[in-house]
């Protein structure tokens, strides 16, 4: 065979293998009467019309192979298969979704065990009208302890499988024996122009993005308790809401929750980034408020805040009374010409329901609040009973919209947020295995969510290959487009 | 044709140099075949699209992902020794064409074999704390590659010599620190031109480069130093391990400018002996080091039989080897019987520099996991993990938890992991021994620190005298005799009795119960009989220690002088071990 001859059949095979495999229908199956157990579990979902294609898998080892067929509203049909996985080519996904917005794709799923083929019930992706923001970042981290190694902030593109880092924490480090973390990236109004992230030990500091501009600040003052944490910045002014905390974390000897996160002390600061000047908004030293957050309109600024302890427990280190610290939900109004916060109302009694409520995010159109809640504490990710609640802001006392469709059983969810046209709620879930957190979606509208799904991967495969939590997920309208080198430049 | 017999001479010196180097070879990786098990049992390697980028991502990495792979042949000991060996031979076959080594001068191609060789067996106690992603083979194909490409650029004419240091410079981010040596090597050949400036220059200039190109996300060192072993901890140096690396770049480029003066009929013996004394003197040679990579492999295959055997050859065992030996007999049986025969004193770690290895590092989560204390051994587990890489030895301990713990979804992901190892495929974690799962459940939940203390196992264990458990009884009482803790000695020592209301008062019990009669403060003591015998070397022993004392030597002294008749009792280790605990 000739040089040429074999570049063009090696051409010719590199092109074969690229293409989609189609497969056939089984000509004969079994019917299984159930849906099929494909992970992700994508049956009857409802999905944003310009999501990246649902790839989906059946059990490694329970079947050889999978073929499914989606039939779209106007009655075309495709098939797609490859082994046990269906990975679908984004061209095709995003031209189905285009033919199937406000209407629903229908999926039969065929699954070959042991040589035959079993038929499952045909389930439904619903595709919403709303689109969903097209990025996200998230911290990958992996289910630590005390102990850190690589991490990094990621950016995801939604529409697509694109990742991309936004930063690492080796790039910058120069002092290995210290380590550095790299947390709270935060952004205003779900655009990049404005943003931060914080760097902790080898060159800490925060990491802020003003109009573009990026430039290193210390949040600690000698008269805060610490650097900023948990950043939320004002929707339109140069402001930046943080709490500022002294967290601690504790092990469980036998309790399946393993870890208790604490903070021994927390107060709110407000950052003023054109002034360089941090401000204190409440520094209650009997009380803990921690989790800022601005209403959409700027107007109020939402947070936590504990409860007394009962008399008797006021003394006792936080070991022993951790237990029964609870947080209600609490706003100030806020008067932007002249910076200034007025009297504390009470939005949510937690503690009266036996319950404490954490992680506020207020609606894009101001009629809803969601959060965090679960028995006790402030962490409620390392809580099996921690789940998402989201109640109107209508006047009503307590959270009365039916989240049972994002929530899951026995699993820790926490960290919930809306996306910017408040159609899609996000929240990272333990519920996959109990120790790695994923990012699952749900479809938000009059008051009710739908059947929450997993971010998606080209790999269905790959989340359980990548040894990493999604930490912080945070929708954007846009990418971060300042570089990883231009980060580390200004903390070096 | 007569052959000279000089000629024949030195034909024969040479292949016996080369067979008894090839010998050695063999016989340190036969020596050294339970470090190689314990290579692939803590190195990570996953099948996928997210760890093959992970390690691509950084210069190097292709060759680090390659050598990944195939650490896993070191699961059967001898297979990837063979792989090895096959790799320095195509070395030293590719090495003698590359620079053109004919005769005795061939056998210069011994020494970056030699450099290799030391490279895997001079690692240490390090193979518990350093992420070797593809270590023990990277280099060795690294430098291979670099080997054949220096072939291949000189049988090219010297006019071309420009486009491989064209091709050199464009395989940095596989090749890394080898790229750099081959321009060197090359330029090094012949007499210097423009090109070899340009090859020069481009050297210099290479990673630089690359950074701007591919790698601005990484820190510059990481860049600079691509595929270079660097050894560092967070509190450790390691630089010595450099060694193998620093003689075998300085030695290719020696060859080349030295080869043609080394036709000599003894350079073949001198090679080969240098070798040899070059990899000894680099070999980290404790037999503790090798016996602890045992009981830990047994240990992990609850082959108790095996870790006692291992454990009664060893005259003074480590911390781990101690904490292993008594899991060991929790499960044979005879903890209070023979536990102080055998010697409870454990030690530390015998490395050459000040990295500190211990328990945690090499064993903790399987020590924690036998003592039914699956949050810590999941912890451990994470903590050492996230820092050296999700190896086998780590998936196998978090799935062992998993099933444990009833995390079934946790453990499924765990097993899926670990069957795309070649030799996992069938992996399932053993069914939790009835032990582990009552002592799972014999102390209550309480929030910690994170303690990671040799020390804190031992007295939480002490803690465990409430438990209704008769297993966790057996345990809180000799482990409060670990500590020397009379008061958790007499509270766990009731507890015993009571749910061992039939058995035998076990001797090293006999031995701390009589000590604490006679020598501890507290007043709410329990009476029990005692073997006269037994009571009678008490007498006998404190009778020596004060007639030791009196000769005015120090407590260390005494103690050695009475090992030999006294090392086996509980007195001995209460008033000689050290006080680790």
């Amino acid at each position: 065979m000739t040089f040429p001859r074999f570049l063009l059949l090696a051409a010719a095979l590199l092109f074969l293998s690229s293409c989609t495999h189609h497969p056939d229908v089984p000509a004969s199956s079994h019917e299984a009467e159930c849906l099929p157990a494909i992970y992700p579990d994508y049956c009857n979902v409802t999905v944003p019309c310009n999501i990246a294609p649902l790839n989906f898998m059946l059990p490694a080892g329970d079947f050889e192979e999978c073929v499914a067929r989606f039939t779209l509203p106007d009655g075309r049909q495709q098939t797609y298969g490859d082994g046990v996985k269906v990975q679908i080519p984004e061209a095709e996904w995003h031209a189905m979704l285009n033919l199937s917005k406000g209407k629903s794709l229908r999926v039969e799923v065929w699954g070959k065990t042991k040589g035959e083929w079993l038929s499952f019930n045909p389930f439904e992706i619903l595709v919403a009208q709303e689109p969903i923001d097209e990025y996200l970042t998230y911290r990958l981290i992996e289910p630590s302890y005390a102990g850190w190694s690589f991490m990094e902030i990621a950016q995801r593109n939604l529409t697509s499988f694109d990742e991309t880092q936004v930063f690492n924490n080796e790039i910058a480090c120069d002092d290995r024996a210290k380590g550095q973390c790299i947390n709270c990236h935060s952004y205003q109004n779900y655009k990049t122009d404005n943003m931060l992230f914080h760097v902790r030990l080898s060159n800490g500091g925060t990491v802020i993005v003003n109009d573009g501009k990026v430039s290193k600040v210390d949040l600690k003052r000698d008269y805060t308790i610490s650097a900023g944490a948990y950043p939320a910045w004002h929707p339109t002014a140069k402001l930046v809401a943080f709490a500022a905390c002294m967290t601690r974390q504790a092990f469980h000897t036998a309790h399946p929750n393993k870890i208790e996160v604490f903070d021994l002390a927390s107060d709110l600061i407000l950052y003023d980034v054109a002034t360089d000047s941090v401000s204190i908004i409440s520094n209650d030293s009997t009380l803990l408020e921690v989790y800022p957050t601005w209403s959409p309109d700027g107007k109020y600024l939402y947070y936590c805040k504990t409860v007394p302890l009962p008399e008797e427990l006021r003394d006792k280190d936080i070991i022993s009374t951790y237990r029964k610290v609870q947080y209600n939900l609490y706003r100030r109004p806020f008067d932007l010409a002249t910076h200034s916060f007025g009297d504390e109302e009470l939005v949510y009694d937690a503690a009266s329901h036996d319950k404490s409520a954490t992680l506020p995010r207020v609606s894009p159109d101001g009629r809803y609040l969601l959060f965090a809640q679960g028995q006790y504490g402030c962490f409620h990710i390392r809580h099996s009973d921690g789940d998402i609640a989201c109640m109107p802001l209508d006047g009503q006392a307590l959270p009365s919209v039916d989240l049972t469709n994002l929530n899951s059983e026995g699993f820790a969810e926490s960290y919930p947020t809306w996306s910017s046209n408040g159609h899609w709620i996000m929240c990272s879930s333990r519920r996959g295995d109990g120790n790695f957190t994923h990012v699952y979606f749900s479809y938000f509208k009059d008051g009710k969510a739908a059947k929450a799904f997993l971010l998606p991967q080209e790999d269905p495969e790959s989340d359980t290959f990548r040894l990493k939590c999604y930490n912080r997920p945070e929708f954007m309208i846009e990418p971060v487009r300042i570089s990883i080198k231009e980060f580390s430049q200004v903390l070096q | 044709m007569e052959v000279n017999p000089r000629n024949k001479a030195a034909a024969v010196i040479l292949n016996v140099s080369l067979l008894a180097f090839i010998a050695f070879v063999i016989y340190i990786l036969y020596i050294n075949q339970e470090v190689l098990y314990t290579a692939h049992d803590r190195s990570e390697f996953f099948i996928g699209a997210s760890y093959f980028h992970t390690l691509v991502s950084k210069p190097f990495g292709l060759m680090q992902y390659a050598g990944a792979w195939i650490t896993q042949l070191f699961y059967y000991p001898a297979l990837g020794a063979l792989v090895l060996m096959g790799l320095w031979t195509l070395i030293f076959l590719a090495g003698t064409k590359a620079f053109q080594l004919q005769g005795e001068a061939s056998a210069l191609m011994l020494l970056p074999v030699a450099c290799l060789l030391a490279s895997v067996v001079e690692v240490g106690y390090r193979i518990y704390i350093s992420p070797f992603a593809g270590y023990w083979f990277s280099q060795s194909l690294g430098y291979l590659v670099m080997l054949l490409c220096l072939w291949a650029a000189r049988c090219t004419p010297r006019r071309w010599h420009l486009v491989w240091y064209l091709l050199a410079f464009c395989a940095y981010p596989v090749l890394g620190w080898f790229a750099m040596l081959f321009v060197l090597c090359l330029a090094l050949l012949g007499k210097p031109t423009w090109r070899e400036l340009l090859g020069i220059i481009l050297l210099i200039f290479a990673a630089h480069i690359w950074r701007v190109l591919l790698y601005s996300g990484l820190n510059a060192e990481d860049v600079m130093l691509a595929g270079w072993p660097r050894f560092a901890t967070a509190h450790d140096s390691g630089t010595h391990l450099s060694i193998p690396f620093q003689v075998l770049a300085a030695v290719s480029v020696l060859i080349p400018l030295c080869s043609r003066y080394l036709s000599r009929w003894f350079v073949p013996m001198i090679c080969a002996a240098a070798g040899i004394i070059f990899t000894m003197s680099l070999m980290f040679q404790d037999r503790n080091y090798i016996d602890e990579m045992r009981m830990v492999r047994y240990a992990a295959d609850d082959d108790w039989e095996r870790v006692l055997h291992v454990a009664a050859d060893t005259p003074k065992p480590t911390v781990t080897m101690v904490m292993l030996r008594n899991i060991a007999m929790m499960n044979e049986g005879g903890l209070l019987e023979r536990s102080f025969k055998l010697g409870n004193n454990g030690g530390e770690v015998n490395t050459p520099d000040s990295l500190h290895v211990r328990l945690l590092n090499i064993a903790s989560p399987l020590v924690y996991y036998n003592y039914g204390m699956m949050n810590e051994a999941i912890r451990l587990a994470y903590e050492n993990a996230i820092r050296t890489g999700f190896s086998p030895f780590y998936l196998k301990m978090l799935s062992r938890c998993a099933h444990a713990s009833g995390d079934v979804k946790l453990e499924e992901r765990y097993n899926t992991l670990l069957h795309h190892h070649l030799f996992y495929g069938d992996w399932q974690p053993a069914p939790v021994s009835e032990t582990v799962q009552e002592l799972q459940h014999s102390f209550p939940d309480e929030l910690t620190g994170t303690e990671n203390s040799d020390s804190y196992i031992v007295n939480s264990i002490s803690l465990w005298y409430e438990s209704d458990s008769k297993v966790a009884s057996e345990q809180a009482l000799f482990y409060a005799m670990m500590r020397r803790d009379s008061r958790r000695f007499w509270q766990s020592l009731r507890k015993y009795v009571r749910l061992h209301p039939d058995g035998k008062f076990p001797l090293h019990a006999q031995e701390a119960y009589i000590m604490f009669m006679d020598k501890s403060p507290e007043e709410k003591r329990l009476m029990l009989p005692v073997e006269q015998a037994v009571y009678e070397r008490y007498k006998q022993f404190w009778e020596t220690l004060e007639r030791q004392a009196r000769s005015n030597q120090q407590l260390d002294k005494i103690g050695e002088t009475m090992r030999e008749d006294w090392g086996g009792t509980y007195w001995w280790y209460n008033i000689f071990g050290r006080k680790i605990y």
